[in-house]
């Protein structure tokens, strides 16, 4: 009898155990291994938080190469948020801020907006940044109208040196991700070339087509071209605009009258046009086979240099925990994916140069260095986006804006028609805040196998 | 599993020594008898993938957790009888796998599983060895589920709203086979091998799912008493 009183005793508390508060689940402990003091990022536009968050930029909404702002309300992924910005609040830290604002454009357009440095804000990262050259896409001196200030990697580092008197405190979490600019600035120069051919090739060949039925066609061709000419050389000037000078100069021409009709000119341009693309596109071709030892040694040697950027500016200064992307995939993006198979090829070679460079400047395993490998997630995300939860990984989000297709002023009022929030590109380079979002659960991820959360 | 093979051997050897001219006699028909030892539950983790949102190939895997149990039999007859245990939560941890693996704790879990075997006693209730297999109905029940700072990380990192989990409990069944030691007349030692099959879905806060496969093996070393 005792021992059944001492069974029921048992029973008692072990239902008393299955039964008691708190069975439901919870988050449990938050905290972190290592309690980072400061989120300190250098970087291209993938890490940029808003230099150029200034002036027109800022008043169209925009001031990150993502989709902006938040509009959560609307869809819990358009956060408008950064990766770096999905990483600071996890490691309970403050929103990442730009350590320099401002912008070197064209004042009439509101982009020359003074420069400002903030002492208490560490994300250095500028849109168009390079690893050392200091003019990158975007930059004034590489003709773009926003006047990016794209300061390099090794200024933005040597920026923050000064600032902390030339030492890590070692509890901050560093962030290294660039050869971007390096990479869409050898691409930009590549569209240059071609553009500039097509261009020519067009004008030729639209001329020449359109004068075929004057009188004297060698006369009228001239004519027209002087007219081409004309109208190219005027700002504010249209393909549409550049095609009316020509037709209308045409239909002037002695025995030449029949060209100003639609049903007669339309399929002269659309020829001509084909003949203008055909000379582009040979024209970077051939840009990019004489060129592509040279573009590829050079993305190779930014690799090395970001590599000893790494060692004798950051660890050497007493960075103990820092992170180095690699350069995502560039080759899978909508900027090359929309270009020939030549220059596809090209921009996975300078991506491969980049990245064997950087990895094997950076050498052996250091307990205080997380490479992580943006570049084969990025690569399997467009080939197998359904376990990412990505919708679209070849269209970008943004529609067309006042500055063309960049995501910088894009946001949720520009991007194209339907659901959005799950593309992985904003522009033809830039992630979604979707995408951010997954870059920064990857490198999460490599943080917690590291140690380091 | 060869170490605990070995101790089990000797546990049941030491109880042979401590039986030694004792006659015995064992479970008979409507003889109740309790007994109480050290259960451990291993689960044979087959996880299938986070879904989407995730790294593909992202999985879990399962710890094993001990803890004592107080079972309780009946004998219907002298050869069968049935069996229910008592006890405390199990205590699992759960880890990154797969394309994960290496991130550690990422939560845990307790299960508590209620079993109500029916089982066949081999031999005459005096034999020394009787050996037994039992068949139960199973109720596998999940419950405190937690999470970690690691979790969240790789499922909703920064939104301040930490992720949390739940795991389906199931009613599922359970082999046993088991032998029993009579040590005297009123005293027994046994050794139980439990295996269940259960498949759960794991629930996450932020609408993902993952299937897992759990089938886990217990072993039970038990001393008891017939009352």
């Amino acid at each position: 009898m005792r021992h059944t009183k001492l069974a029921l005793a048992v029973l008692t508390a072990a239902v008393l155990t299955a039964c008691g508060g708190g069975t439901s689940p919870k988050g449990g402990d938050q905290t972190n291994r290592i309690a980072f003091t400061n989120q300190v990022s250098f970087g291209d536009s993938l890490s940029d938080v808003g230099t150029y968050a200034v002036g027109a930029v800022k008043a169209a909404g925009g001031g990150k190469f993502t989709i902006n702002g938040d509009n959560t309300a609307k869809n819990v992924d358009l956060t408008g948020k950064n990766w770096l910005e999905f990483m600071a609040p996890q490691l309970n830290l403050p929103a990442p801020c730009a350590a320099q604002t401002g912008l070197q454009g064209d004042a009439a357009r509101g982009f020359s907006v003074p420069i400002v440095t903030y002492a208490n804000c560490y994300n250095y990262a500028q849109g168009g940044a390079r690893v050392i050259n200091p003019i990158g896409p975007g930059n004034a001196q590489a003709g773009s109208p926003i006047g990016e200030t794209t300061v390099p990697l090794v200024t933005q580092i040597a920026n923050h040196l000064a600032k902390v008197n030339g030492k890590f405190t070692g509890t901050e979490l560093v962030t290294v991700v660039a050869g971007g600019g390096d990479i869409l600035f050898q691409l930009g120069s590549l569209t240059q070339v071609g553009t500039t051919a097509g261009a020519q090739a067009f004008g030729t060949a639209l001329a020449t087509r359109l004068a075929a039925g004057a009188t004297n066609p060698q006369t009228a061709a001239q004519a027209i071209g002087l007219a081409i000419a004309t109208e190219n050389a005027r700002p504010g000037k249209t393909d549409q605009s550049v095609v009316q000078a020509a037709v209308g100069a045409a239909a002037r021409q002695p025995g030449n009258q029949a060209v100003a009709q639609p049903a007669v000119y339309g399929p002269i341009v659309a020829a001509a046009q084909a003949d203008g693309t055909a000379a582009g596109n040979s024209a970077v071709a051939a840009f990019a086979t004489a060129n592509a030892t040279r573009l590829v040694t050079e993305m190779g040697t930014a690799g090395a240099q970001l590599a000893g950027l790494v060692k004798s500016e950051v660890l050497a200064k007493g960075a103990k925990y820092v992170i180095v992307g690699n350069l995502p995939d560039v080759a899978s993006t909508p900027a090359a994916k929309t270009r020939p198979a030549a220059i596809q090829q090209l921009v996975a070679a300078m991506i491969t140069a980049f990245n064997t460079q950087l990895k094997n400047g950076l050498g052996a395993d250091d307990p205080r260095v997380l490479y992580t490998d943006l570049y084969t997630v990025s690569n399997d995300q467009v080939k197998n986006p359904a376990p990412y939860g990505l919708t679209n990984t070849s269209t970008p989000a943004c529609g067309p804006n006042a500055l063309g297709t960049t995501s910088l002023i894009c946001t949720s009022s520009n991007t194209v028609a339907g659901d959005v929030s799950r593309y992985m590109f904003a522009d033809e380079t830039h992630p979604t805040p979707f995408e951010y979002d997954l870059i920064a659960r990857y490198v999460l991820k490599d943080m917690a196998i590291k140690g380091w959360l | 599993m060869k170490v605990r093979f070995n101790s089990m051997i000797k546990v049941l050897g030491v109880a042979a020594a401590l039986a030694f001219a004792q006659g015995a006699s064992a479970q008979s028909a409507g003889q109740l008898t309790a007994k109480f030892g050290v259960n451990q539950i291993t689960p044979k983790v087959e996880s299938g993938d986070i879904s989407a949102p995730a790294l593909p190939g992202t999985k879990a895997d399962v710890g094993r957790d001990k803890q004592p149990v107080l079972i309780f039999a009946y004998g219907l007859t002298d050869n069968i009888s049935v069996e229910g245990a008592l006890g405390t939560p199990y205590k699992h941890k759960l880890y990154g796998a797969g394309a994960i693996e290496g991130t550690g704790l990422l939560g845990t879990a307790q299960a508590l599983p209620v079993i109500a075997f029916l089982q066949y006693r081999f031999f005459e209730p005096t034999a020394t060895f009787r050996p037994f297999v039992g068949i139960g109905a199973t109720y596998a029940y999940f419950m405190k589920e937690r999470g970690s700072a690691r979790m969240t990380a790789i499922t909703n990192p920064g939104s301040g709203v930490p992720t949390t989990f739940s795991i389906d409990s199931k009613f599922t069944y359970t082999a046993q086979v088991g032998v029993a030691m009579n040590l005297s007349e009123k005293w027994f030692a046994d050794v139980t091998v439990n295996k269940t099959r259960l498949r759960t879905d794991v629930n996450f806060s932020t609408g993902q799912t993952q299937f897992m496969k759990l089938d886990p093996v217990s072993v039970v070393l038990a001393v008891g008493y017939k009352f």
